[in-house]
């Protein structure tokens, strides 16, 4: 009996201590992705990521009830520091849910416009706090309804005792609806441009990701043992690799270089005969089948890479790995993507329609009026050229484009609980073609990742030469994230391709989630200055990037490295291959 | 004396007047609804000088230009076309959106836009010198979506460039007001929303609120539509599609024009 009023008074006591609305309650996950947005639009920093505040000590005086019930000594807080804003995993300080979510755009707001050197005094809450007031009039009813309604429930409030200048030893109750200062007010700030300190911050995460790569890379050398018995097969190969010169009197041992001497990477025929390799290869050694695996395509080639410390290129210094994936199957055209497929085809029919008029032809499909009254109109007839027809021909684009694909490891990333950031890049890459298919434009795929300088994976999904077939459907759906994003070399490599078409456009599409990365220096400064490089010398050669990046950090990098209106950033990857095919369709228009 | 509004964004009237006396021909780039072409109609009535506007596209020929036989019952005669027109005549002919012309209809500006300032007409035969006062203005909108086209260098290395962008402030607050006698306050309002959006523009929305856009929100405002609806229809809904940047949107401008019951 005892024990059951203890019970019921202890939760009594708990409840009514609690002055917050459950029910009411705002969380900050659902809101994220709109908080950032309304902190860039109030001018905020957009290199700055928003996270959960963990809790708070401050010293308070509590009321008799909290102090029975063991609350209030702990809270969460709004604060930031140079990297990150802090808001609490949820509010429910008030009795309706518009409040409690106004009270999340607050903060941000607030957020935007104290200085956070000033190390967020009472001052500085204020003065940020009636800027906001005068500035906006929903703030302002916000404000006054929320102050009136915390002061009332919260006596305690530390807008009681403005003159307190310290915060942090201020003896009251904190202010739900200010700015405190950051964990470690007196960090300096971090020096942004040391590309060491970079390092050093994200080692924990560095070395998560390098045990992974160890696995990745021993499975590689796996597959260098199968390549090593390939080595016996030249004959199969070479039906394969037709096109291209490789002497074989002089060399009798097979050259795989000669294969993939960057010039030719687009001269290799692919299709039909890989088939034929595989089943070859089958036969003559009794390997499963079915079981499709990366084929390299020579011992690789090297590209320059610039660096901006130097201001120098450094000679022949990556290597590029071009590889294409053998043994494989035939797919159609996934059930999930038909739908969208199909409103994209009718949309594409009613850009086929474009015709182009061609005039001053000696004969054609109709009379050209402007012409006939030329002629009609000239003194001297026999001086006319009597070209009064013209023809309509289908309007022939005359593009070339190569879709680069970043599959680094960080497209391993989930979008949601079963889907990934390279689901997506993949599902793209499909619709692309499908639709380039459609509108009979030139285009070849490739995909790359990267290990150091030492290896740039650089695989072959379509060339432009082959067909787009169900093979290479089947290649799209082989993709694997791979390691890092040394997109430098992969731009260099894929201009060097694009060179060579005979296109008046030319577009380099790169497909992207994030910035140059690698393990070495790449990440951070260099690999920004380097892919910025790459990207200039892709204009001086008259080919047009355009880059499609899906937003997980932010992106203040990106018009320094690709100009201003040769971008575009996807928030929501799901829509990433529907937005592709469209963006594309925008800039050929 | 002239009678179309246009205030100066900063030395673009004296640019404008100098190339105008030096007969060099005038490129101005700038996002759509910037106030391009209200400037060159401000320009023409302070020059004193007729404005001939082609909308270009891409079906747009050079006969369209320059001008094509025409029949009435005495038989054919010749008609100029607008250039044609301005280059007889003198006047300011002006280009609007030239990237989107094909390139083998842009040619024929090549021997106007240079010193020799003639236009040859090969249907007659003619050769037409430009009169004094013909100026050849044009002018386009480098968003993303022009990437591809842009213009041949030999053909824009023949003009003055002038680059617009969005008023400042103060002056997109007048024109607002100006142009829809909307009050001090909410002009300001609007330029603050303005100014809040086009912070975004590069990573989280593809297009930027024009001054154009801002002057619809104020008209309707002045027509007694509710600030907040206003702006929804005006602002908002034409520049973004995705959900969650409406949604960003909306609450800005609920904030800045409190959401009446
Ligand atoms: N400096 C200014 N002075 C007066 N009015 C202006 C000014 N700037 C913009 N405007 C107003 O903005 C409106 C849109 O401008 P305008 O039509 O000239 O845009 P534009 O740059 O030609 O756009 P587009 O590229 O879409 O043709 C004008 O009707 C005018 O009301
Ligand atoms: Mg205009």
């Amino acid at each position: 009996m005892d024990e059951k009023v203890g019970k019921f008074w202890d939760k009594y006591v708990t409840k009514k201590a609690s002055r917050l609305y459950e029910a009411e309650k705002v969380l900050f996950e659902e809101r994220a992705r709109s908080l950032k947005i309304f902190y860039h639009l109030l001018g905020g920093d957009k290199a700055k990521e928003l996270h959960i505040t963990d809790k708070r000590f401050l010293k308070t005086s509590r009321t008799l009830l909290e102090k029975f019930s063991g609350k209030g000594k702990s809270f969460f807080l709004a604060w930031q520091d140079e990297k990150a804003l802090y808001f609490p995993a949820s509010l429910s300080y008030f009795d309706d849910k518009n409040l409690n979510e106004m009270h999340y755009y607050w903060l941000c707001a607030m957020l935007a416009h104290v200085n956070i050197k000033s190390n967020a005094s009472i001052n500085e809450n204020k003065k940020a706090a009636n800027f906001l007031i005068e500035k906006y009039s929903g703030f302002k009813d916000f404000h006054t309804n929320a102050e009136a309604f915390l002061l009332e429930r919260y006596p305690e409030l530390s807008t009681i005792k403005p003159l307190n200048e310290d915060l942090l030893d201020d003896n009251s109750y904190p202010n739900p609806l200010w700015i405190y200062p950051s964990h470690s007010s007196n960090t300096m700030l971090l020096d942004f441009d040391d590309e060491e300190e970079m390092g050093r911050e994200d080692g924990k995460k560095d070395k998560t990701e390098e045990l992974k790569m160890k696995k990745k890379a021993e499975q590689i050398n796996d597959d260098k043992e199968t390549d090593g018995l390939l080595l016996f097969l030249p004959e199969s190969l070479m039906s394969l690799m037709e096109q291209v010169n490789v002497d074989r009197q002089e060399n009798d041992s097979f050259d795989e270089d000669a294969l993939y001497n960057a010039e030719d990477l687009d001269e290799i025929t692919l299709g039909k005969k890989d088939a034929n390799l595989a089943s070859r290869i089958k036969m003559d050694l009794d390997i499963s089948a079915n079981s499709a695996e990366d084929y390299p395509l020579g011992k690789g080639h090297f590209r320059d890479e610039w660096d901006y410390k130097k201001e120098s290129y450094l000679k022949n210094y990556v290597c590029i790995k071009p590889q294409i994936s053998i043994y494989v199957e035939a797919i159609e055209l996934p059930k999930r993507l038909e739908k969208m497929m199909k409103k994209i085809h009718s949309e594409l029919d009613l850009m086929e329609l474009d015709r182009i008029k061609i005039d001053n032809l000696p004969y054609g499909d109709e009379l050209n009026l402007d012409t006939w009254i030329d002629y009609k109109g000239h003194k001297n007839h026999s001086n006319h050229p009597q070209r009064f027809f013209q023809s309509y021909k289908k309007k022939t684009r005359d593009m070339a484009t190569l879709i680069l694909a970043d599959i680094s490891l960080s497209t391993e990333a989930g979008i949601t609980q079963d889907i990934r950031v390279i689901d997506m890049i993949k599902d793209s890459l499909m619709v692309f073609a499908e639709s380039l298919q459609r509108l009979q434009d030139r285009f070849s795929i490739y995909a790359f990742s990267s290990i150091r300088n030492k290896k740039v994976n650089f695989h072959i999904i379509k060339n432009f030469k082959e067909k787009y077939s169900d093979r290479v459907r089947g290649r799209i759906d082989l993709i694997k994230p791979g390691y890092y994003t040394r997109l430098g070399a992969a731009i260099r490599e894929s201009a060097k391709i694009l060179e060579k078409q005979q296109s008046a456009n030319k577009l380099l599409l790169i497909l992207s989630d994030g910035k140059p990365n690698d393990v070495d220096r790449y990440d951070g400064r260099y690999g920004i200055e380097d892919t910025k490089k790459a990207i200039e010398e892709v204009k001086q050669k008259g080919i047009t990037p355009f880059c499609i990046t899906i937003d997980v950090e932010a992106k203040e990098y990106l018009p320094y490295l690709f100009g201003r209106n040769s971008y575009a950033v996807i928030r929501d990857a799901k829509k990433l291959p529907k937005v592709v095919t469209e963006i594309y369709m925008n800039l050929t228009r | 004396m002239s009678n179309t509004y246009y205030l100066a964004q900063s030395n673009e009237v004296e640019l404008f007047e100098a190339a105008a006396s030096m007969n060099l021909p005038i490129l101005i780039k700038g996002p759509t609804g910037c106030g391009k072409t209200r400037f060159i109609e401000a320009m023409g009535e302070k020059l004193g000088r007729e404005v001939y506007t082609v909308v270009c596209h891409d079906d747009l020929s050079a006969a369209d230009l320059i001008g094509r036989h025409l029949i009435d019952e005495n038989g054919t005669f010749w008609q100029d076309g607008p250039l044609t027109k301005a280059v007889r005549n003198g006047g300011i002919c002006y280009l609007d959106e030239i990237i989107e012309a094909r390139k083998d209809t842009t040619v024929v500006l090549h021997s106007l836009a240079d010193y020799r300032r003639v236009l040859p007409i090969d249907r007659t035969g003619e050769v037409i010198e430009a009169h004094p006062d013909f100026m050849l203005v044009v002018s386009y909108n480098p968003g993303y979506q022009n990437v591809l086209k842009g213009m041949k260098p030999s053909t824009k290395q023949r003009f003055i460039s002038l680059s617009f962008n969005y008023p400042k402030p103060e002056i997109e607050k007048e024109v607002i007001i100006k142009e829809s006698s909307v009050n001090a306050a909410i002009a300001q309002k609007l330029v603050n929303i303005a100014g809040e959006i086009r912070r975004l523009s590069d990573s989280d929305i593809q297009e930027a609120v024009s001054t154009r856009l801002l002057i619809y929100a104020a008209k309707l405002i002045v027509k007694g539509f509710d600030p907040y609806q206003a702006c929804m229809h005006s602002i908002v809904e034409s520049l973004s599609d995705e959900d969650d940047v409406l949604e960003v949107l909306q609450k800005l401008i609920s904030l800045h024009f409190t959401k009446s019951a």
